[in-house]
């Protein structure tokens, strides 16, 4: 059964301009530009909240609304920064995250072998969260998405509203149903029937609600009332690459002292993996030197690296194999490839689970040493006209499935 | 390595060899050694090659080097076959390999993995297929023919080939021209040479070859094994039908004809041949 964890928290637009200008954490404020522009509001605080300043509305009414606000453009690398962090914190604790600007989704089905059970998990996501973003957010927890969105929505920060499984209904009963994510057109036509609660509509069957809006609305209306929301957890991307560098005072041609560089980035590398929870599918190594790079190579590990120890041993094998025509004076350590470390398949009870990561891994080696083209799918062509050979297409053999998180 | 007589102390060794280094390390002399086998799903095959191929072992299919024995088509329809319920590795080392006619033959080809190394060099495919292998492809074929490039020490990458099929139980079967490298013989735990008989033809088209099977070499058993295959070509498609891909041939592909007195090849009519080569 699956089991959702949903994160609200303030806008991300909104906690960079917080973090930038502290002093306005009590202030109206509205993330989106200049009043002058025409532009939408894209976050705004509590208090200008209070004032009837919601976001999508034009900054002109909301200046009229509120005033007193402070206007802020939306910071968007520092936006990324934080979300970048926040993100990286979770992934330490479940697997499969979905990072948005407002609201956090987390996959907690299964069991966690660090906690004990699923408020604890819960617990221990919400605290990264808090430490990522700096702030605490309100937590829910559910069996599908929407009831999880709506426990959010009715817990405070710092506090997890839990829905257990085959309560959902009974949860969401008594909510309004203007928290109903569907059209306004069909949340006034609810208004006028005279369903105020999402017990009322989930009463009626799919058959009159189809009558009233259409089949495929009415069942969507029918399907969240009852809390039976089906839509998963979609991962965020991982970043595509990871870059340690060193630079090397004076410079150096000793390939002691360039393994023990390397074998520091190395560390730092692996921990920086560990922390987001990924591994890297590929290895490069560049050794610069004054006047650019001197030697470098890239190199596929037989198994996704995830460590600092991994790492190292793939590298030690790259720079055996560099020879550098010049001294070094930086040596540049990339991962890319990542995907999540703790979705890699294992071969715990059964013999050929894994086969398959490591059969797409051996053809990515493979494919790196000898060239894309050596190990090939062969695809049938729909329109081949009339030249046999153009029947079928070579295209390189699937690189590594990338599990985002 | 069980006998009714007392535990000696060089069956303490034995007993300990094998622990370490896997069952197959000491073994008697003499007895076929027993393996798993995979069936091809043809009768007749599965009689002649003892109970299919054998799984952890090399089988070699020989023909002779520049006639049309069916050795490489016998090669594709099996790993046609195997493609239907696994993955499946083609070391593509003649150079012949035609994705169309293998889809023809029912093959799956999302299951397949084309190697072809730079150059069709043997030692690199060879290191190639073992990584597969190695990897979990559980079914692998590998096609030499008169190009393939046999740089020095391809025989160190066969060995470490047979030794990956054999941890894995794999099915590994080669198609070369006969006769077949003394490395590679001796690394066959089946060889199997084909011949030919005679065309097979329908309103004066070549629709199929006539082959006859023989085991040359067999350490599973079943040496000296005989019997007759039709392999019969797929139909070539219009252009219709390629839009319904992949298009499967009726079955059976090879189908069990009995032997024919004489193994005489009847001279191809010329517009024949240029017809069953087009």
């Amino acid at each position: 059964m699956p089991r959702i964890l949903c994160a609200r928290f303030e806008h991300l637009g909104l906690l960079a301009a917080w973090r930038r200008h502290p002093e306005l954490q009590a202030e109206a404020v509205v993330v989106g530009g200049a009043p002058v522009l025409r532009l939408p509001v894209l976050a705004a605080s509590a208090a200008a909240q209070a004032a009837g300043v919601r976001p999508g509305q034009p900054l002109r009414q909301a200046q009229q609304l509120c005033p007193t606000a402070v206007f802020v453009d939306l910071d968007v690398e520092a936006a990324d920064r934080l979300r970048e962090a926040a993100l990286g914190e979770l992934c330490a604790v479940v697997p499969s995250v979905e990072m948005g600007d407002e609201l956090a989704y987390a996959d907690l089905s299964g069991h966690h072998a660090q906690h004990p059970g699923e408020a604890a998990w819960a617990a221990a996501a919400a605290r990264a969260l808090t430490r990522g973003l700096g702030v605490a957010p309100a937590v829910g927890v559910a069996g599908s998405r929407f009831t999880a969105w709506m426990a959010a929505r009715v817990s405070t920060p710092r506090h997890v509203r839990r829905v257990r499984p085959g309560e959902e209904a009974a949860f969401l009963a008594p909510l309004p149903t203007g928290l109903l994510p569907v059209d306004a057109a069909i949340l006034a036509r609810l208004g006028t029937l005279g369903l105020d609660c999402l017990g009322a509509v989930a009463a009626l069957s799919p058959a009159d609600l189809g009558r009233q809006f259409g089949a495929d609305a009415g069942l969507a209306v029918h399907r969240f009332a009852r809390g039976e929301d089906e839509a998963p957890v979609t991962p965020a991307t991982a970043p595509r690459t990871l870059v340690e560098r060193r630079v090397i005072e004076g410079g150096a041609a000793d390939r002691e002292l360039l393994s023990r560089c390397a074998e520091r980035a190395c560390a730092d590398l692996g921990g920086r993996l560990r922390e987001r929870g990924l591994s890297a599918g590929r290895l490069g190594l560049v050794l610069e030197g004054e006047a650019g790079p001197v030697a470098a190579g890239t190199r596929v590990p037989p198994a996704p690296a995830g460590s600092a120890a991994e790492i190292w041993a793939a590298v030690l094998g790259l720079l055996g194999a560099l020879d550098p025509t010049g001294p070094v004076t930086g040596l540049r350590l990339e991962v890319g490839e990542l995907s999540t470390a703790s979705g890699r398949q294992v071969e715990l009870w059964r013999r050929g689970d894994a086969e398959r990561d490591a059969v797409a891994h051996a053809v990515a080696r493979l494919q790196d040493r000898f060239g894309t083209e050596t190990v090939v799918r062969p695809r049938l062509t729909l329109d081949p006209g009339d030249l046999p050979e153009r029947r079928f297409s070579w295209e390189p053999a699937a690189p590594l499935v990338q599990v985002g998180r | 390595m069980s006998r009714q007589r007392p535990l000696t102390a060089l069956d303490e060794v034995v007993g300990r060899l094998q622990r370490r280094h896997g069952p197959a390390a000491v073994r008697w002399g003499g007895g076929p050694a027993p393996a798993e086998s995979w069936s091809t799903g043809i009768p007749v095959l599965d009689e002649v090659l003892p109970r299919g191929l054998p799984c952890g072992r090399l089988a070699v299919l020989t023909g002779e080097r520049g006639r049309a024995t069916g050795r490489l088509t016998l090669l594709q329809a099996l790993a046609a076959r195997a493609s239907r319920s696994m993955e499946v590795a083609y070391v593509d080392l003649a150079g012949t390999l035609d994705p169309g006619f293998l889809a023809d033959l029912g093959a799956d080809l999302d299951a397949c993995y084309v190697v072809r190394p730079p150059g069709r060099a043997l030692g690199p495919g060879l290191a190639m297929a073992r990584a597969l292998v190695a990897a979990g492809v559980p079914w692998l074929a590998v096609a030499l023919g008169g190009g393939a490039r046999r740089e020095p020490g391809w025989e160190h990458a066969l060995s470490a080939l047979v030794g990956a099929v054999e941890g894995r139980g794999a099915v590994a079967c080669v198609s070369s021209p006969s006769p077949p490298a003394a490395p590679l013989a001796y690394a066959s735990s089946l060889t199997v040479a084909c011949a030919p008989l005679d065309w097979q033809l329908a309103h004066g088209d070549v629709v199929g070859l006539r082959v006859r099977l023989r085991v040359t070499k067999s350490k599973v058993g079943g040496v000296e094994n005989e019997g007759a295959l039709l392999l019969r070509y797929p139909r070539p498609h219009a252009p219709a039908e390629v839009v319904g891909l992949p298009a499967v041939v009726e079955e059976p592909v090879v189908e069990p004809v009995a032997p024919p007195a004489a193994v005489t090849l009847p001279a191809l009519p010329a517009a024949e041949a240029e017809r069953a080569l087009a």
